[in-house]
């Protein structure tokens, strides 16, 4: 048996046998993802609490409130006296917003003069100010509709004709996430970082686990250029094997379970994530250097996915970010994989308009691969070979 | 020397001397704040690339194209023939959004057929496409609002009685304490303290899980006389006081070099940083004493620290998600770090409003306790399980 089928068998028996790594390759793609939609899963922010500080008491300002509070997105929750007792319930976290209506506010929007109700948000998050936002903005435009189309046929009957029917429509069409849902916005760019982080994870904590016991690895573990070849792609199959059941549940089912937009074709989509995956390895590979023991994983790399996130464009857009931080984003292979997913998958892109990005996640495979070679023939395995010769030279902290 | 004193240095010798504690407990949460805030210092993308498909061409149209293009907000990379090209644009990433003129705009207006004026954004890219879809709203409607001037003075109405005819109904929104709707403040408050949670929990759990696993730990037990919490204090200490420092440090980093709003009393909020990094420990030593083993409590710590970033409802509220789980969002520690900070240092309101976000820190202290014992046992008799 070559040194190329040894080191797959191993790499998966290591894989099948060790709780660790299970929990990685296993647990994280199948479990986290049900956990992480479900947060979000409500998808849309409804009924933020609202208080009414209303100065006019009239039946314009009433039938204003009464049209909000028919909103989707605001409930009013009472009236306050002043908007000292208005604040006093924001503080206590009764409400996140106040509107105050001005005295006068009726008369006045008869007269035709300017007379601006005034709506406090507060600002720890924005999808409720997003939402007062949206909602003031149609009641507002709605009502003022009506009042301008009594007023116009009460003043010149004959402009009426021409203004009645609206001169110009203006119409907004969402597009990709229709219903703007914050769980298909978000959920499907990280699914692909998710798979990204797990196999970086399960490779390093294999690094560890074969620094820790080199003993056995002595078959697979050669330090010549053509046996560390062999022996690393030998152990890179065997995790593509075991990722293709993760990439096609999570890429595929995942998005089904909790209904993303799913408007690219689902094969075309196994086939962009491949060179993902491959640069993930890879990557991994890399990774090995650094872990000493099993568990410097964790300290060491969960929390990348933090930066990850950021780096991918998903929150922050790629377009805005200062050069240093679009160059750092470049060499992440979650950041192609990212993008040219959501736009397949929700946009519907094919997998000849994601071309950059394809191209990119091959450039970033072949030069990973590249880089994992080196680090696992100068570094990794010379490292495992030498702790071999030198038995208690395993780390104590 | 005294067990507690020789047990601190002890656990100053081991941090100092290995790599990974220097990486974990400055390299890694440094570089993450930097890179947060640094990211998002401009407060909001500008410029979002987007096309406009003028099918008309005539004055009008071009006079609303070049309206568009003058806003700050947007950047006209394009001008596409077609909504099909226009849509593969999107598709291919050019563009979040596109603004569409139809044929015969003009014309159909002046001969009172209402055309309509469509605009698409992508929200598969929420932040771009909501700040599009302000750009293309307000063109939209001042575009209206010039033409119905228009029909109006033509019917015989003065401007000075139409323009506040066209919004007759006005409500001015007022965002407290952001008003320019500035993401770095929005995001970075709350991102950066939870990876702080994230890599507190895990440096204890590690170096507690050390021990056993190296067996290491009845030497520890030793020092400390047979008293667990002589040990475990001395042992975690050094680490609290670097992150105490890295805290401090975050505060100023965040509030006084890069500006944010602190309206509240700078001091409650620093007596909340000290205390989250306790809070923080003290659930740590819980977790490890609930699974008294070094990958175990990591795995759970590494799960639910990085489940805090959704759970504490950074974005998404607490009340829009599921009961069944909403009530984990006040599990971690984190989550009343961001309440602290919305109350003290946006919004800047009296401490008694918050006064139960620090008793939660009081609470996480205790937790430990109930569990001393289990460590005891398991320091005294180390077992390693892979």
């Amino acid at each position: 048996m070559g040194i190329f089928v040894k080191s797959y068998i191993k790499e998966l028996k290591l894989m099948t046998h060790d709780i660790g790594i299970i929990l990685f390759l296993a647990f994280l793609p199948l479990a986290y993802p049900i956990i992480y939609s479900l947060i979000y899963n409500p998808e849309q922010v409804r009924d933020v609490r609202m208080v009414v500080v209303d100065h006019d008491r009239s039946s314009l300002s009433r039938e204003l409130v009464r049209n909000l509070d028919a909103t989707q997105e605001i409930r009013i929750i009472g009236y306050a006296v002043d908007l000292g007792e208005g604040k006093k319930a924001m503080n206590s976290h009764k409400c996140y917003g106040i509107l105050e209506i001005p005295e006068g506010f009726e008369k006045k929007v008869g007269r035709g003069e300017s007379s601006p109700a005034v709506l406090y948000s507060e600002m720890s998050l924005l999808l409720r100010y997003r939402g007062f936002l949206v909602a003031t903005t149609n009641v507002a435009q709605a009502m003022g509709a009506e009042i301008l189309n009594e007023k116009i046929s009460e003043s010149v009957p004959l402009a009426e004709t021409i203004i009645s029917g609206d001169p110009l429509g203006v119409e907004n069409i969402t597009m990709g996430n229709l219903e703007s849902g914050f769980d298909s916005f978000i959920m499907p760019g990280v699914l692909v970082l998710i798979l990204q982080q797990c196999l970086i994870l399960a490779i390093g904590m294999t690094g560890g686990a074969k620094r820790e016991k080199p003993w056995l690895y002595r078959d697979v573990d050669r330090a010549t250029a053509w046996g560390t070849l062999k022996s690393m792609s030998g152990a890179g199959l065997a995790y593509l094997t075991v990722i293709i059941v993760a990439c096609v549940y999570m890429l595929h089912y995942v998005p089904l379970i909790f209904r993303f937009p799913m408007a690219g074709n689902p094969f075309e989509i196994q086939v962009f994530i491949l060179p993902m995956v491959i640069a993930s390895i890879a990557l991994g590979f890399c990774f090995q250097a650094f872990c000493r023991e099993r568990e410097s994983v964790f300290v060491l790399w969960v929390v990348t996915s933090v930066a990850f996130l950021f780096l991918s464009g998903l929150t922050w857009p790629r377009f805005a970010m200062g050069p240093v931080w679009h160059t750092v984003s470049d060499l992440v292979p979650a950041t192609y994989g990212v993008e040219g997913f959501i736009r397949m998958n929700t946009n519907g892109a094919t997998l000849s308009q994601v071309s950059g990005d394809y191209i990119a996640l091959w450039i970033q495979a072949v030069g990973y691969s590249v880089l994992a070679f080196l680090v696992q023939r100068f570094y990794v395995m010379p490292t495992r070979i030498k702790a071999l010769k030198y038995p208690g030279a395993v780390p104590i902290p | 020397m005294s067990g507690f004193r020789q047990i601190f240095k002890r656990s100053v010798i081991q941090m100092t001397g290995r790599p990974i504690y220097w990486v974990a407990m400055f390299v890694l949460p440094l570089f993450l704040m930097l890179m947060l805030t640094n990211m998002m210092e401009s407060g909001l993308p500008d410029k979002v690339p987007a096309a406009i498909v003028d099918k008309d061409g005539t004055a009008l149209s071009r006079e609303i194209t070049q309206n568009l293009g003058s806003l700050q907000m947007v950047d006209l990379v394009d001008q596409s023939n077609s909504y099909t090209e226009a849509r593969h644009k999107m598709q291919e990433g050019e563009i979040f959004g596109f603004f569409m003129i139809p044929e015969n705009f003009e014309q159909d207006l002046l001969s009172g057929k209402s055309p309509t004026i469509t605009f698409y954004t992508n929200m598969t890219y929420f932040v771009p496409a909501s700040l599009l879809f302000k750009s293309f709203k307000t063109t939209a409607l001042m575009s209206k609002a010039g033409i119905m001037l228009n029909i109006a003075e033509t019917a015989g109405i003065s401007a000075d009685e139409v323009v506040p005819m066209m919004q007759p109904v006005n409500i001015v929104s007022r965002g407290l304490g952001n008003p320019g709707l500035n993401y770095a403040i929005y995001l970075c408050n709350s991102f950066v303290p939870c990876v702080f949670q994230l890599m507190i929990m895990l440096m204890v759990c590690f170096s507690l899980g050390e021990e056993i696993k190296y067996g290491t730990s009845p030497r520890l037990m030793q020092l400390a006389g047979g008293n667990i919490y002589k040990a475990i204090a001395a042992k975690i200490l050094p680490q609290t006081i670097g992150w105490w420092v890295m805290i401090l440090f975050m505060e100023s980093w965040l509030y006084f070099w890069q500006g944010y709003p602190m309206h509240g009393s700078w001091w409650w909020f620093t007596v909340s940083e000290l205390m989250y990094v306790v809070a923080c420990q003290c659930c740590a030593v819980f977790f490890f004493g609930v699974l008294p083993n070094l990958r175990f409590s990591l795995s759970v710590c590494s799960l639910l620290g990085i489940l805090s970033f959704s759970l504490a409802a950074f974005s998404f509220p607490v009340e829009s998600m599921y009961g069944g789980i909403a009530i984990f969002s006040y599990l971690m520690p984190i989550r009343y770090n961001f309440l602290i900070y919305i109350d003290q240092a946006l919004n800047g309101i009296d401490i008694w409003y918050s006064r139960w976000w620090y008793v939660a820190y009081i609470v996480y202290m205790l937790l430990p306790f109930t569990l001393m014992w289990r460590i005891k046992k398991d320091f005294e008799k180390p077992v390693y399980i892979p």
